[in-house]
């Protein structure tokens, strides 16, 4: 049993990006920042949890979308038994432990396969469970240095590429990319900071009653997990039904030039590198926009797309503090209208 | 869908891959910039402008040197018996596209052998019983990052072209970029791909005409003189800006090369190498700095101003920029106290040298970016396999071995695997450290506002230490005693909060300050003995206090006698002490040619952006 997500209490922001991710995965996925027991890992697996089946081809360990591109074992399917079967999955996370080795992220040749029958096959590696899912990745910044290129390596094209031990692979692997992480435990580069979407900060609740509430939430999933969950039924499929018609719309949503206006001059009046932010404020923008069930963006919705898109991306360097310049933000946002 | 034709700006960058498209012979483009400004993305719609079918291959970081160049094919050598080789992907690359993302960050021999292979047109395969030769002409496309580490310029010189871009300050251009991005999907694309389309069948027709654009001896001249003038090195220069001139000449549909059509691409071809060049200038500069302006100097000054190209001068100055700008507004606050005890703002920071380390050949389990070492646990980096046993095997070396002597053993099902087959990985990473900043906070520093440039100092090596993932500490020793204001932390956060808040005032208890450095390194080592250290010392040598009692100079030699006996630390040596004043204790330049430290005063640790970028002469570790 998993923990309603409608159930946790607070950290409102941190939920919101997550669902803006779930909405729109192109906006490249979220970093939390903040202390240890503030209900992150909870967050994403009750999210992951809550979210309707998707379709998969049958017995692919790639999770091939039918309808997207194909993975080449797919592909070979595709050509010699022609239309592929398919099967209903649950979204899942999938974790990235820190000491991850690069065949194990990326896959490998399948040696014991090798051993047995002298032939190559791939053997699927952590990027391959990804796809389509979340991957979580805690203490990202303590992650090695090489392992963070290859990973957003593939984060950026949607594809993960193998060129290694004498096997050749192509899969897909789109994921929604979540990482933690306690700044006073050391820095992430920031053209890493850079490559996540959104970023968001945690603290631990201070109001009383609050605190009161979710410890009482506690205790009733844990003496009778099937009875919380019955309870919080309701909230959970209008929550999930909320999120699947802001997917489905997301296309349709438009936004008028005064409006994009209004982002490039944000961006601008902070001098941030590359077009990433604009992107991705644009995009959340619209995601918030079709959650809240409008047809339209308003400057209400990029106000609350830079909030989420930009803290992470104001550090232009590493010795910046990232309190000063988030009053930076909150004084161009209160600017536009 | 996204076309080629309708990328916003970067106009350059567009006429540098068509050119390239034209005649692959143009030798490849580096993309030089800032992160997501776009690179990749143009780099990636440059597929559109090829025909159908050519080869576009994306190398991935985690490639390995037997797909990169081929090697045994397991299963069919298993089948039949004997060797069969499997190409790599330089071979499948021919007469298509290699693109690189993020080449800085691709391995130095990869890097190398994809150029070398570029440079000769084929592919020599020498390894696990080949020998043979492939074509692999094609087109070399790269994207970097300067800040995620820098590139070699033996690898920078083999590029064809190099265009420097940041991203679109053009409002206009700006909201054009996020809808073609953000709105992509939506958008029909249908006639929209005619100008791709156009673009392409531009790019065959000029490719036909390209053996009759001749290039009159005039133009030839003209390009010898511009690569003269602008002192490239090696004839790369010459022989990539008349491919280049010539591909631009058929674009534009001209008859023959002129001058203008040389002008119009040199740019892209000597913006790199002329950087070099720059290097070697500045430092003949510097050295007869006070020679006043010779003819033949005051002819360079005028051809500098009067340069074909103003934009040379604009991009370095906007690398430059990049460097520099993040600076400027932080760090510039000062905060008052009580006279004897001041606290000083933090200097301007900069690019500082590189700093060296001696390589030895213990395994080692740490990460970090600034020295390589070979790796003793299962991390770090695949490089290749070996025959020296350890206990990581590496599988796929060791079927490649079995493989063609599986029918003679009599394999029925399994692989019978003989222990000579066996091989093993060896694996590398580059390697932190621990680098300890031993700060004099002594009165005398406080002098002349000296401690200004010196914080200053500390922070460029600070920066340093981030990008090569170093660990940190801090030992500031002032009026009776030294003190670890910064124990180990890889938070540069947390540095620069002690580095701004470090007071100065009182005497100077040198030895203190490195008897605690001493303390902090046997206690590290303890803990995990595999660590190396580097330890700053940063003081104007003015030591005026004691711990025993015995005379300073004495009680200093005893603890550097001590740091001699760590095999594992390297030592820099920072003086501050002004060299013009009328006293002069040297003391700090003493200390260090005890250490063997490396020496800098505050002026010459600075060196400008971009030196790693061209050093000509480079001994590094890479």
């Amino acid at each position: 049993m998993i923990f309603p997500f409608t159930a946790i209490v607070g950290q409102e922001e941190m939920k919101t990006g997550l669902i803006l991710n779930v909405i729109d995965p192109s906006i490249g996925g979220i970093l939390i920042m903040g202390e240890k027991g503030t209900a992150k890992s909870t967050a994403v697996r009750a999210l992951a949890d809550l979210l309707p089946e998707m379709e998969v081809v049958k017995e692919c360990p790639f999770n091939c979308n039918p309808e997207d591109v194909l993975c080449s074992r797919c592909r070979e399917r595709l050509r010699s038994e022609g239309p592929l079967p398919r099967e209903k999955k649950k979204m899942r996370v999938v974790e990235l432990p820190l000491g991850v080795t690069e065949d194990r992220l990326v896959g490998t040749l399948d040696i014991e396969y090798a051993l047995k029958k002298g032939e190559k096959r791939f053997e699927p590696g952590i990027l391959a469970r990804a796809n389509r899912n979340f991957l979580y990745v805690d203490e990202v910044n303590l992650l090695e240095d090489h392992i963070v290129d290859l990973l957003l390596d593939s984060a950026a094209m949607g594809v993960n590429t193998v060129e290694r031990e004498g096997v050749s692979f192509t899969h897909p692997s789109k994921f929604i990319l979540v990482g933690t992480m306690n700044p006073e435990e050391g820095d992430l580069r920031p053209q890493l900071l850079d490559r996540f979407g959104l970023c968001v900060q945690v603290t631990s609740i201070q109001d009383k009653a609050l605190r009161m509430e979710i410890l009482r939430r506690k205790g009733d999933f844990d003496s009778n997990p099937s009875q919380f969950v019955k309870i919080w039924g309701a909230e959970q499929k209008a929550l999930s039904q909320k999120i699947m018609s802001a997917k489905g719309k997301l296309n349709t949503i438009k936004v008028t030039e005064d409006l994009l206006e209004k982002i490039v001059h944000i961006t601008l009046s902070l001098s941030l590198d590359g077009h990433r932010a604009d992107i991705v404020i644009m995009k959340s923008a619209r995601a918030i926009s079709a959650l809240r069930g409008k047809m339209f963006i308003d400057s209400e919705d990029i106000r609350g797309a830079a909030q989420l898109s930009l803290r992470h991306r104001l550090k232009r360097f590493p010795f910046e503090e990232i309190g000063k310049e988030s009053e930076k933000v909150q004084a161009v946002l209160s600017r536009i209208g | 869908m996204m076309l080629f034709s309708e990328f916003v700006g970067h106009e350059d960058a567009k006429l540098a891959l068509i050119l390239n498209a034209i005649d692959f012979r143009c030798g490849g483009v580096l993309f030089i910039g800032e992160k997501g400004s776009g690179k990749s993305t143009l780099s990636r719609l440059f597929k559109n402008l090829l025909p159908d079918g050519t080869p576009f291959i994306e190398l991935p970081l985690n490639i390995t040197e037997d797909r990169l160049i081929g090697g045994i094919d397991i299963e069919k050598t298993i089948k039949y018996g004997r060797r069969i080789f499997q190409k790599g992907l330089l071979c499948n690359a021919d007469t298509g596209v290699i693109y690189v993302d993020d080449i800085n960050l691709l391995p130095l021999e990869m890097a190398t052998l994809i150029l070398e292979v570029q440079d000769k047109g084929e592919v020599l395969v020498e390894r696990e019983g080949f020998t043979s030769r492939y074509p692999s002409r094609f087109i070399l496309i790269a994207s970097m990052n300067p800040e995620e580490g820098n590139i070699s310029p033996h690898i920078l010189d083999r590029f064809g072209m190099c265009v420097l871009w940041e991203s679109l300050k053009d409002k206009q251009q700006r909201i054009e970029v996020i809808k073609k991005a953000a709105f992509a999907e939506i958008e029909q694309s249908g006639q929209r791909t005619s100008s791709d389309i156009g673009l392409k069948k531009k790019i065959s027709s000029c490719q036909l005409s390209l053996e009759n654009t001749g290039i009159p001896e005039p133009t030839n001249e003209y390009i010898s003189q511009l690569c003269l003038e602008n002192n490239i090195s090696g004839h790369r220069g010459d022989i990539y800006l008349t491919y280049a001139g010539r591909a631009w000449a058929a674009y534009d549909g001209h008859k023959e090369v002129s001058k203008d059509d040389v002008d119009k691409v040199s740019a892209l071809v000597l913006t790199h190498r002329k950087r070099m060049l720059q290097e070697i200038e500045q430092k003949l500069d510097q050295s007869k700095h006070h020679h006043e302006n010779s003819p033949e100097e005051h002819e360079k000054e005028e051809y500098r101003q009067h340069a074909k190209n103003p934009k040379r001068d604009f991009d370095r100055e906007r690398l430059n920029k990049i460097e520099t700008d993040e600076w400027k507004d932080s760090n510039r606050q000062r905060v008052e106290s009580n006279p004897k005890e001041e606290i000083f703002e933090i200097g301007t920071p900069f690019k500082i040298k590189r700093m060296f380390f001696k390589k030895d050949r213990i395994y080692r389990t740490a990460s970090g970016r600034r020295t390589k070492t070979r790796v003793k646990d299962r991390g770090g980096r695949y490089v290749k396999s070996v025959f020296r046993k350890r206990k990581d095997i590496a599988i796929d070396a060791t079927l490649r071995a079995s493989a063609p002597y599986q029918k003679m053993r009599g394999r029925e099902d399994r692989l019978i695997i003989h222990e000579e087959d066996l091989r093993f990985k060896q694996r590398e990473r580059k390697m932190g450290h621990l680098v300890i900043f031993v700060v004099d906070g002594s009165g005398s520093m406080a002098a002349q506002r000296r401690m200004i440039g010196t914080k200053g100092a500390i922070l460029s090596l600070l920066t340093d230490c981030y990008q090569k993932r170093d660990k940190v500490s801090m030992i500031v020793f002032r009026k009776e005693r030294a003190e670890m204001v910064l124990p180990p932390t890889r938070s540069v956060e947390f540095s620069l909060k002690k580095l701004k808040d470090m007071p100065v005032g009182g005497k100077t208890p040198l030895t203190a300050g490195l008897l605690e450095a001493y303390k902090l390194i046997q206690r590290v080592r303890m803990k995990s003995p595999e660590t190396r250290f580097l330890l700053v010392l940063v003081t104007d040598g003015r030591a005026n206090q004691t711990m025993t009692g015995t005379p300073v100079r004495d009680e200093i030699k005893r603890v550097v006698d001590l740091l001699n006996e760590l095999h594992v630390t390297d030592f820099i040596v920072v003086d501050t002490e002004d060299k013009k004043g009328f006293i002069k204790t040297d003391l700090a330049l003493q200390i260090a040619s005890q250490l063997r430290a490396n020496y800098y005063t505050v002026e010459n640790i600075k060196s400008e952006f971009l030196t790693e970028l061209v050093q000509i002469k480079r001994k590094g570790l890479s």
